[in-house]
């Protein structure tokens, strides 16, 4: 009876108010614990392999072009960094829920009692936890390696959270409104190899056609690149407010678009 | 008698010997190309991709491309296009299998397990062959390099992705989790395009890396391919030849024991 008694009393305390900010932090909270706990092994390999492959790409880059201009270096040095921060954001999320989708778990992680907003406001969270520490040590990695000296100001704060979010966002949306897992794994693997190669993000725009340069304006990768740059170096780009808009209109609609199928399964 | 004969008699299968091998071979052959079906289109995406996606790429890392470097880029082209196929794509397709439960339907199907692996092994050879050469099309285009063929193009061809389809066979049944195939997968891709001298001189890469590269597969993938696409940028493909036998060898040698071992 007293075991009873106390198991009723507990559940009782933990109730919480079905709607409210209470209820989302509670929520949120519970699936940043939820994901760090389940991700326990992976979040510390994916944090190491996201420093192999951004500092990977600093010194790939510098065996490809070995006489790389002043500004040529300057792109070698922030892009790399910013890159990983695209493979992290687009691959991990999706590999995750397409992992849940064919071992059958996907509709046990719908059911939790949490907002949808609330679960994804806390893969973004582990996103963050998982790639800035990775993200300075290939920015670190890329400034040893060509010698560059940056200015970082504290705008890149708000260029880092931002464009992390709207990466996130996407690989999000593609994961849950894509029903086929592996045509999400195609389409990010894609996208992935056009942040590598088919954006002007390791190497000036210069170096590239104009009308892909074009294309790129309206991606999200361009902008994001474009914004953290302007928070590491100084007059190295322009265009840095189209770019915060473009990002927070992929942010916005990717979020919008994930939280609309996540919405209609559930 | 006679006239009983159903239509739907089965031809005895032989029990032993080289036929038994054959038409062990032949079935898994079939069975293999029609449970790739769905599978084929992105082999070819990722072939494009990485063969001719990555030949251009380069150009836009390197903000000028001198003749000589444009031929390395062009003559890399058909190696980049290939090793993903054998290395990447036919492990991921053998972990599919352990992730849908249907690894172990294959395994008991009545074939001898090195009939099956070389069936496997052959099929992702022809498979990556259109790729390939539209990759190389495609280079040798953007680049406007003219390119020298020679016969040795075929066994070039046929020995390479050989290679990476045993390598790739290996991997598959080597590796238990279907995570680790892909991290494996992932670190091959990163190693190759961006360590590895395939579509740039050796010169550009420190000696030990370059040393450390003629004993794996992939830099002598590209030698022997780009030996029978140009004149004058290799030397010494005999040895290249050699080593990628070497690995052809051990590579269906382990799959084929990793497979027919019993569980």
């Amino acid at each position: 009876m007293d075991a009873g008694a106390a198991a009723d009393g507990s559940l009782a305390a933990r109730a919480e108010p079905g709607a409210g900010p209470s209820h989302w932090l509670h929520g949120y909270a519970a699936m940043v614990r939820w994901h760090l706990l389940s991700l326990r092994l992976w979040a510390p390999a994916a944090t190491a392999i996201e420093i192999l492959s951004g500092v990977g790409m600093v010194y790939g880059i510098g065996l490809l072009a070995p006489h790389l201009s002043a500004r040529g270096a300057l792109y070698a040095t922030t892009g790399p960094a910013i890159v990983a921060l695209i493979l992290l954001g687009l691959i991990l999320g999706p590999q995750l829920v397409a992992q849940e989708k064919m071992a059958g778990r996907y509709e046990y992680t719908l059911t939790m009692p949490v907002p949808r907003s609330a679960a994804a406001f806390a893969w973004y969270t582990v996103t963050l936890l998982i790639g800035l520490p990775a993200a300075a040590v290939t920015i670190a990695a890329g400034v040893v390696r060509f010698g560059v000296s940056l200015s970082v100001s504290a705008q890149l704060v708000p260029a880092l959270l931002l464009g992390t979010f709207a990466i996130t966002m996407l690989g999000y949306a593609l994961a849950h409104a894509v029903s086929k897992p592996m045509a999400t794994m195609l389409i990010t693997q894609v996208l992935v190899f056009v942040a590598f190669g088919y954006a002007p993000i390791n190497f000036p725009s210069s170096q590239m056609p104009h009308w892909l340069v074009e294309i790129n304006r309206a991606l999200p990768f361009l902008p994001m690149a474009t914004v953290v740059r302007a928070g590491l170096t100084r007059g190295l780009v322009t265009g840095v407010w189209v770019s915060y808009l473009v990002l927070a209109a992929w942010a916005l609609g990717s979020a919008w678009l994930a939280l609309r199928a996540l919405g209609r399964r559930g | 008698m006679s006239a009983l004969a159903p239509t739907g008699v089965r031809v005895p299968v032989p029990r032993r010997g080289v036929a038994r091998w054959l038409s062990g071979y032949l079935q898994m052959l079939r069975f293999e190309a029609a449970s790739q079906r769905d599978w084929l289109p992105l082999l070819l995406v990722v072939e494009l991709l990485i063969g001719a996606g990555m030949a251009i790429m380069y150009g836009f890392y390197v903000s000028s491309v001198p003749p000589r470097l444009a031929a390395f880029i062009v003559t890399g082209t058909p190696a980049l296009a290939l090793f993903p196929v054998g290395f990447v794509m036919l492990p991921t397709a053998i972990a599919r299998r352990k992730l849908a439960g249907s690894y172990d339907y294959v395994r008991s199907l009545p074939a001898p397990r090195s009939a099956t692996i070389a069936a496997t092994a052959s099929l992702y050879t022809v498979l990556v062959i259109p790729g390939a050469a539209v990759s190389l099309a495609v280079a040798s285009w953007r680049y406007g390099v003219a390119l020298h063929i020679s016969p040795m193009i075929v066994p070039a061809v046929l020995l390479t992705s050989l290679t990476a389809a045993s390598a790739g066979a290996a991997i598959g049944h080597g590796v238990t989790d279907p995570m680790v195939t892909s991290l494996i997968g992932n670190l091959i891709i990163f190693v190759v395009l961006l360590y590895t001298p395939v579509a740039f001189p050796p010169q550009q890469y420190p000696a030990w890396l370059v040393h450390l590269h003629e004993l794996l597969p992939f830099y002598n993938m590209a030698i022997v391919l780009r030996a029978a696409l140009s004149v004058g940028l290799v030397a010494d493909v005999g040895r290249s030849y050699a080593i990628l036998a070497a690995w052809t060898i051990a590579g269906l040698a382990f799959a084929g024991w990793i497979a027919s071992r019993r569980r």
